[in-house]
């Protein structure tokens, strides 16, 4: 027996308080340089997690990068919660062109992106996939970057809900494709109809449970927000822990836990709570994750299609923006900027592809060489632009 | 430089009426008049709707009347259109003083040049300015009518504060006031009260040595809480709340309008210096306490409950009412005078009732817009 047993092992391993706490402080560091240079934090956030990721230092390895799940899925149940509550049925059904503008959005930037696949010779299936993918905006990106500049105004409600909207679009228009995928390669009716059958009704009725759930815990703690805020952390995380464990759709139980908790709580029981501090934690380590993981590897090959899916994603959005944004009582110069704003892509478009992979690896790798190289060029560019559109639209609050 | 007093038909009368936008979601102050306002002027509506000093204001202007049913109607009319365009914007509309939980701080200057000079002028003030108002105006034939008629109003101020008072609330705490509201306007240089001129001669005499002084520019200089309108040719009661509903503004303009036909027709007084003695602690025991005010009378010395005064000036009121065709107004005023309920008691109540000010600023809008909540 050693003397020194007392002593660590070496090399030391890196565990979970380690790695929290690492995260942040390098988040933390990104996010301050990027303001220096007026750059969105979350850029900051990214750009770290892209220098000390697998493809730069390498201080955070795939496996670190695996450990860190369960803070990733606390910040995106944060921020699809907070994006299912701002898309207002109400709205919708007393402004019919912004319905159709929600609508023509999600549609001309599929089929945008589809033709133009086509037309560079990609087979349907995966240039249908491709598109499917393209319709979502980041919700993360949109949210949080608003949520920094403050933003306020008809531009940033709008791109808040059309991007609940169109990322509801891209799960369901994936989750349609992947039968005719599946048929393709003769696979059984069971796994060709019940899978998506499963996880599509199994997140529908978790989030519904949940929304429940929330409105029933809310009417029993009452108008107490800081005890409404703990129950709210509680029942998304726990929402999310149980799409997770039965291999459902976190981000339809999550955006269907948001949407139903807002326009099923007809006696107003629940506060319009803040995540505010608590809430940064957890998105610094998000971006800092998510930057770790972007696929720069492909960039070369795929640069040239992952930039033709970027340019027709925008021109398909643009175009139905600018067809009905004007008739849903959007003012004039708007339109445009609203585009913009809607370019990031992220996280979700990982999480479809990586679903997609799952099932088909030889066609997911293909996949993700053009959306995963798309999606690594938004990262960097869809926070600047969408922080250029607010800013330009007048909605940023004033600087403190 | 003497200002010109624009003839114009004794008793006819005009509101402005300051409004709140909310947020759908939280229901706090949202910044989008800039938007609700071109969509308004798109369409057709009566009256005229205005920017305000923040962007989370907007102001509804009637035209001008004789009787105070086609007031009520027109207010009518012009919320529904206001309330149609807002509901395409995801806004909602609501009257009362002040928003209840809102931060001064986040307020945004709406972009015009004089917003823009009083914020530089006022500094904080200017934003602290996001609260609402209702604005009387009166027809005077002449200016010396306007300067009596406005020292026999500055008398029932604490009526027009009692009855219209909707700002319990401010910055997300109860205040304890009735109407919170006048406590941020009285931090203004030149708020407070007319001098003591008698005619329109001495008032113009009193404006040139202000306008000498390079005080003033103009009567929009002046934060009054009454003050003469030379270039409508009215005299302007700034001193309420924006109620809580269009009929309720108009029942306040017929009231006014009904002692501007009590003063103009029977002269029952002469101004005296008394009346701004006992001015100011008659109004703050309005702004303070409501209906159960303490009110001292400048004629008599005698104290009375503020209530009990109003009531009295109400029955007193009655047949000059019955000529304006604003009976019925000036009854329903009576029965919640002597319910002592006026739209603070109401805020009041939903907070009892709901727990949070956000409920309180959704509920105020629903009855703003006439569309009470189903329960």
């Amino acid at each position: 027996m050693s003397n020194f047993d007392f002593l660590p092992i070496l090399p030391l391993t890196l565990t979970p308080p380690l790695l929290f706490g690492l995260l942040l402080l390098l988040g933390l560091l990104g996010g301050e340089v990027a303001r220096l240079f007026a750059l969105p934090r979350i850029t900051g956030y990214l750009l770290i997690g892209v220098l000390f990721g697998p493809g730069g230092l390498g201080v955070l390895s795939r496996d670190l990068i695996k450990e860190s799940r369960v803070f990733v899925d606390i910040s995106l149940g944060l921020i699809l919660f907070e994006l299912g509550r701002r898309l207002d049925y109400q709205w919708l059904r007393r402004n019919r062109w912004l319905f159709a503008t929600a609508i023509a959005e999600s549609a001309f930037a599929f089929w945008a992106v589809y033709f133009g696949l086509r037309y560079f010779h990609y087979e349907p299936a995966f240039a249908a996939l491709a598109a499917a993918i393209g319709i979502a905006t980041s919700p993360a990106v949109v949210l949080l970057v608003a949520h920094e500049l403050r933003s306020e105004g008809q531009l940033t409600e709008r791109m808040l809900l059309l991007t609940a909207i169109n990322s509801v679009f891209a799960f369901f228009s994936v989750t349609m494709l992947l039968p005719f995928l599946l048929l393709e390669q003769h696979a059984g009716w069971e796994k060709t109809l019940l899978q998506p059958l499963y996880v599509t009704l199994g997140s529908l009725l978790t989030g519904f449970v949940g929304s429940y759930l929330v409105l029933r815990f809310a009417g029993w703690l009452g108008k107490r927000e800081d005890r409404q805020f703990i129950m709210l952390v509680g029942m998304i995380v726990l929402t999310v822990g149980l799409a997770r464990t039965l291999n459902l759709s976190v981000l339809v139980a999550l955006l269907t836990l948001g949407i139903l908790a807002r326009n099923l709580d007809f006696g107003h029981k629940l506060m319009a709570v803040e995540f505010g501090h608590g809430g940064q934690l957890f998105f610094v380590i998000l971006f800092v994750v998510t930057g770790a993981g972007l696929r720069f590897d492909a960039l070369p090959q795929a640069l040239f299609i992952a930039g033709v899916y970027i340019v027709l994603r925008f021109l398909g959005k643009a175009l139905a923006i600018l067809v009905f944004g004007r008739l849903s009582g959007l003012r004039p110069g708007a339109a445009g900027l609203l585009s913009i704003a809607l370019l990031p892509m992220s996280g979700l478009a990982v999480v479809l592809v990586q679903h997609t992979s799952s099932f088909f690896p030889e066609f997911g790798a293909r996949l993700s060489a053009v959306v995963l190289t798309a999606v690594a060029l938004l990262e960097l560019i869809g926070p600047l632009a969408t922080q250029f559109a607010l800013k330009q639209a007048g909605e940023a609050g004033e600087r403190r | 430089m003497t200002l010109e007093f624009t003839q114009s038909q004794a008793c006819t009368t005009g509101v402005e009426l300051e409004l709140q936008l909310l947020k759908s979601h939280d229901c706090n102050l949202a910044r989008d008049a800039a938007d609700l306002l071109a969509r308004l002027g798109k369409v057709k509506h009566p009256g005229q709707v205005k920017p305000e000093i923040t962007e989370s204001m907007i102001e509804l202007n009637s035209s001008i009347h004789t009787h105070y049913t086609a007031l009520a109607d027109e207010l009518r009319t012009i919320r529904n259109v206001v309330v149609r365009e807002a509901e395409l914007l995801n806004l909602r509309v609501a009257g009362g003083g002040t928003h209840p939980f809102h931060q001064w701080s986040e307020r945004r200057i709406y972009p015009t040049e004089r917003f823009k000079h009083l914020l530089n002028l006022y500094g904080y003030l200017a934003k602290q300015f996001t609260v609402f108002g209702q604005h009387i105006h009166i027809g005077c034939p002449n200016g010396d009518d306007a300067v009596y008629l406005i020292h026999m109003l500055s008398r029932h101020v604490p009526h027009f504060i009692a009855l219209s008072a909707s700002s319990p609330f401010y910055q997300g705490e109860d205040t304890g006031f009735a109407s919170s509201r006048l406590n941020a306007i009285s931090a203004f240089p030149l708020s407070g009260t007319m001098p003591f001129v008698q005619s329109w001669d001495e008032f113009n005499a009193y404006f040139d040595r202000m306008y000498c002084f390079k005080i003033v520019e103009s009567m929009k200089d002046f934060y009054w809480d009454i003050r003469p309108k030379p270039d409508y040719g009215t005299v302007e009661i700034r001193v309420c709340d924006t109620p809580l509903t269009v009929d309720k503004a108009a029942r306040i303009a017929a009231f006014a309008q009904a002692l501007a036909n009590y003063y103009l027709t029977e002269r029952p007084k002469r101004a005296t210096r008394d009346i701004y003695l006992v001015y100011n602690y008659n109004r703050f025991q309005a702004c303070r306490y409501g209906f159960a005010a303490n009110f001292i009378n400048a004629y008599d010395e005698s104290h009375s409950s503020l209530g009990d005064d109003l009531i009295a000036t109400l029955k007193l009121l009655a047949p000059y009412a019955e000529t304006l065709e604003s009976g019925s107004a000036l009854n329903q005023l009576l029965d919640e005078t002597a319910a002592r309920r006026n739209d603070s008691y109401w805020l009041r109540e939903q907070l009892k009732k709901s727990g949070s000010l956000n409920d309180v600023a959704r509920l105020q809008s629903n009855l703003w817009m006439g569309k009470p909540e189903r329960s």
